[in-house]
């Protein structure tokens, strides 16, 4: 009872690989990013390490924990990344691919979207990069498309608002 | 100051729109609400021959400086508040050192409540709320009229309703709305009961982790409240059972058992006086239906639903309670705020399945009925997938057990406790399988999960506005998906985990017609784009 049953293999569908990839440089950013969260951790272990060397029991764990966790963080889980993050809008919709542990596909139709932005954190500043975010009035149904070349997130986000206000609909 | 109270809110619109002030009666109340605060203290200081000291007399002083200065404090904004109904806002002024003016556009007006306390009753007034489609988290505080005579309040709410669908419609014009609004006065309306009070429900609202919560305040309450009265609860409590010979352990068990039947008992007084003359009734009006709720003893609360906003239906039924039948049903609709303690999208007091799952189906009201249709268990794998998890869970709980151990932290035998995390983490994963389910039923999608409270949840396919396809390590490697679909209403995002990937896709094409077509291929097709084909590759390593 608990088989699934499967429907016939001519008619097997997949989701498609979105179109476009992110910039190179977001590699850098999730360094940077994995750097200031991870390292900051990383630190802070090192710091109750050193002056308390009475911690040692569990605060030498913690370290080697912390440091481990920030390997990866720097050296694979920003190349994993760049190879799954892609995404691809169309005209009526948009959709991205993201995450690296847990992969995740994201797809909105632009006649539900609210707000559809360009923005800038500190980091993506520095590279020159921009996420893509487009909100709908579902509170978690937004698609951020991170590690974009600023100019690409402009161009697109200008785009996409105005084939938006021409779509019909209310949105929710 | 001597305005006449009993004017009617739909003329003073007509007159332009002039300020008003809230209904005069609520000073009667206020002076008769001081009075009353203050007498248990002078009961106990001059009327009764008490001998009280300082440390018993504060409470009732306190009782009764919360009491006066409420009722100074609910006078004062009497006399600074003032509202108006204009062709197109509602508007309300208050304060006067913090002077706030607040509008809503009237054609935004979603909800038009009406609530009152005990006091309120008793002076015959009415709390009304407009609330202007808040939305879910993060929401402004709605409009609050506290208070208005009974007759303004339904009038100022039957107005109000009126022309906010009116003004929704294309063809909007004054002469046809206040027309609409003389026949919506004059005709009953029209109205489908689906739930009334059921006094043999309070058994179902016994049983709640709050009993614990109710049983500490009541207990609280009841011990200031005799000590100030001079008898000595603590004393009586510890004459009742040589408590020391019993030891720790036991004395902790009676107490908590103690604590618990108390809470319950509470738990059941309180559903009576929460649900006393409940009714769930559709109400068809005008611009379309409402689903309303009202209910209350002391403090009455009404809540209406419009029918266009609601996109489906939750029950849920705690698992501790599964033998009694327990369930809960809520409303999945934009405008309420699913987190408010006040649970305004409960349809239903905690009730018996029998009941919870007909009226369930009666409101939404679709053919094939979500609520009776079949639905899909899913594959093998996902059990395997909460069993790794539970083995898991208890191996990091053993892991860390055995290192305090080695720190010297605790004893032990501390460790036999994993011999009781681990089977019962395996048979909640069994139990959290056996939640699982989803299938499609006309324009509703209908998914069923959960471990702690198993929810089955229908929404209406039309009103998913994104959609998600989930797959962690663990999942790839058991062919697993998970599903979700964002909606804009209720929790705003509902799940379907762990059905197989190629099933998945299908349902996830079914979820949201339309959003994912162009996204899709035929498996093994070569993609139209030859970028991604490396990616493609490089981005499943080691895929089974």
């Amino acid at each position: 009872m608990n088989q699934p049953n499967h429907p016939p293999p001519a008619e097997r569908w997949e989701l498609r690989t979105p179109r476009h990839p992110v910039n190179r440089r977001a590699v850098y950013w999730w360094m940077l990013q994995a750097l200031v969260f991870n390292g900051g951790i990383a630190a802070a272990a090192l710091t109750v390490r050193l002056i308390w060397p009475s911690t040692a029991g569990w605060s030498t764990p913690a370290l080697v924990l912390a440091l481990l966790v920030l390997l990866v963080a720097l050296f694979v889980e920003p190349f994993w990344r760049y190879r799954v993050h892609r995404w691809e809008t169309s005209e009526h919709a948009v959709y991205a691919r993201s995450g690296w542990l847990v992969r995740e596909w994201r797809a909105a139709p632009l006649s539900r979207a609210q707000t559809i932005d360009a923005i800038q954190g500190p980091l993506e500043q520095l590279l020159g990069l921009a996420t893509l975010r487009v909100t709908t009035a579902s509170s978690g149904g937004a698609i951020n498309i991170v590690g974009l070349d600023h100019a690409t997130a402009q161009r697109t986000a200008t785009e996409l608002t105005r084939i938006a206000e021409l779509t019909e609909g209310d949105a929710t | 100051m001597n305005r006449p109270q009993s004017g009617d809110a739909l003329a003073e619109v007509a007159a332009g729109g002039n300020w008003q002030q809230l209904s005069a009666r609520m000073i009667y109340v206020d002076l008769a609400q001081s009075l009353l605060s203050l007498a248990p203290a002078v009961l106990a200081l001059w009327i009764l021959p008490l001998e009280v000291g300082p440390s018993q007399i504060w409470p009732l002083w306190g009782l009764a400086a919360w009491g006066v200065l409420g009722a100074g404090h609910d006078a004062w904004r009497w006399v600074f508040t003032r509202y108006r109904i204009t062709g197109s806002h509602v508007e309300i002024k208050t304060g006067l050192i913090f002077r706030q003016h607040r509008s809503i556009q009237r054609e935004r007006i979603r909800s038009v409540d009406i609530e009152a306390k005990l006091r309120h009753r008793i002076g015959r007034l009415r709390v009304v709320q407009i609330g202007a489609g808040q939305q879910t988290s993060a929401s402004e505080a709605a409009l609050r009229l506290d208070a208005l005579s009974v007759q303004d309040a339904l009038a100022l709410q039957q107005h109000l309703r009126t022309i906010a669908a009116v003004s929704r419609t294309p063809v909007a014009a004054d002469a046809r709305s206040s027309a609409a609004i003389q026949r919506a006065e004059k005709a009953p309306e029209p109205r489908e009961v689906f739930a009334t009070f059921r006094p043999g429900w309070f058994i179902y609202n016994m049983f709640n982790i709050w009993a614990f919560l109710v049983a500490g305040g009541l207990g609280w309450g009841l011990y200031w409240l005799l000590s100030s009265f001079g008898v000595d609860a603590n004393g009586f409590i510890l004459s009742l059972l040589d408590w020391e010979s019993l030891g720790v352990l036991p004395t902790i068990l009676i107490a908590v058992l103690a604590l618990g039947v108390f809470g319950a008992l509470g738990m059941g007084v309180l559903y009576f006086t929460e649900f006393w003359n409940f009714e769930l009734a559709r109400v068809h009006e005008k611009e379309g239906t409402m689903l309303r709720t009202r209910r209350g003893l002391f403090t009455t609360v009404e809540v209406n639903r419009d029918e266009r906003r609601i996109r489906g239906l939750t029950v849920s039924e705690p698992v501790l309670w599964r033998w009694l039948g327990i369930c809960d049903s809520n409303v999945v609709t934009t405008g309420l705020d699913v987190y408010s303690m006040k649970d305004p999208t409960a349809i239903l007091p905690r009730g018996p399945r029998s009941t919870h799952w007909p009226n369930a189906s009666k409101v939404l009201g679709h053919t094939p009925d979500p609520f009776t249709s079949e639905l899909r268990p899913h594959p093998q794998s996902a059990l395997r997938r909460r069993l790794a998890w539970a083995t898991g869970f208890s191996a990091v709980v053993g892991l860390v057990l055995w290192w305090l151990v080695q720190a010297q932290v605790i004893a032990p035998a501390t460790l036999w406790v994993l011999a009781g995390v681990w089977p019962v983490s395996l048979v909640a994963a069994v139990v959290a399988y056996r939640a699982l389910g989803h299938g499609l039923c006309g324009d509703y999608l209908v998914t069923r999960s959960g471990l702690l409270a198993r929810a089955t949840t229908a929404l209406q396919r039309s009103s998913v506005s994104t959609i998600v396809v989930r797959e962690s390590l663990l999942q790839r490697r058991l062919g697993l998906r998970t599903v979700s679909v964002k909606t804009a209403a209720g929790y705003g995002s509902y799940d379907t985990p762990d059905i197989t990937a190629q099933h998945a896709l299908d349902f996830a094409r079914q979820c949201a017609p339309g959003i994912l077509e162009p996204f899709v291929a035929r498996a093994g097709e070569p993609a139209t784009d030859p970028h991604s084909t490396p990616a493609r590759r490089g981005s499943a390593p080691g895929s089974v």
